[in-house]
């Protein structure tokens, strides 16, 4: 029982580094203030989602259009990449402003 | 466009260098507004956000899915749920902690435009994964 949940954690947490999955984690902890949310939030989208697989299994395929699901996925990808690419832009407008209105205030 | 101003140019990347060498001015300009009006609000939509393209993304993870079926195969499915639980809450707390790192170390709107365009990349390949899968006729395999 020990070795199962052993071997099941080391499998399933080495796939998981590197991972799409992991890398949108990065990305949106990086870029937002909350950081206890993007944790709670993806921890519970991961457990839910590993739920779901091994209630399923194999069949999950055939339950759910897991192509389609993917495709709503990627869309979500690309809305929050281009409104950080977005909202990096507007920083850049702001800061520049800044730095023309006044110089830089010396660093806190 | 065709001739772009040097004044402005030379102003963005100076912006750009003090950004990056007084991350403290430049935070209030491109962090969203403090969090004190409205925490829950915000809190849940960041929240809700992180939890649907998080869920959506892993649903049909074909790895996963794969390795859960190989624990699977040995009969105990409550031991496996609470391996592969304990392992993914691990792995999201690593990668929170790693962009908490990366934010720590890089100016914010630096960081931001490197997170937008991976996310851009990663919603473009997770999509003609998707697509290549649901029209396979349209695009013949590469072999």
């Amino acid at each position: 029982m020990l070795s199962l949940l052993a071997s099941t954690f080391a499998t399933v947490f080495l796939a998981e580094l590197g991972d799409k999955t992991q890398l949108a984690i990065v990305s949106i902890s990086g870029t937002s203030s909350r950081p206890g949310a993007v944790f709670a939030g993806s921890a519970l989208a991961l457990v839910l989602a590993s739920l779901l697989g091994s209630a399923a299994g194999g069949s999950l395929t055939r339950v759910i259009p897991t192509d389609w699901l993917q495709l709503a996925a990627s869309a979500g990808f690309l809305i929050l990449g281009l409104r950080l690419i977005l909202r990096s832009g507007q920083g850049d407008a702001l800061a520049a402003s800044a730095v023309e209105a006044d110089e830089v205030p010396p660093g806190s | 466009m065709t001739t772009p101003d040097p004044s402005t140019a030379a102003s963005s990347s100076e912006s750009a260098s003090t950004a990056s060498s007084i991350p403290g001015s430049a935070s209030p300009a491109s962090r969203p507004p403090d969090p004190s009006p409205g925490d829950g609000a915000g809190w849940l939509k960041v929240f809700l956000s992180t939890a649907g393209t998080v869920f959506l993304a892993e649903l049909g993870d074909k790895t996963q899915l794969a390795a859960l079926l190989l624990a699977a195969e040995s009969g105990r499915p409550l031991v496996v749920f609470i391996g592969a639980s304990l392992a993914l809450i691990c792995s999201s707390l690593v990668g929170v902690l790693l962009g908490r790192w990366l934010s720590s170390l890089m100016a914010p709107q630096q960081l931001e435009r490197a997170a937008g365009v991976l996310m851009v990349g990663l919603g473009l390949w997770l999509g003609r994964q998707a697509v290549l899968h649901l029209a396979p006729t349209a695009a013949p395999p590469l072999l």
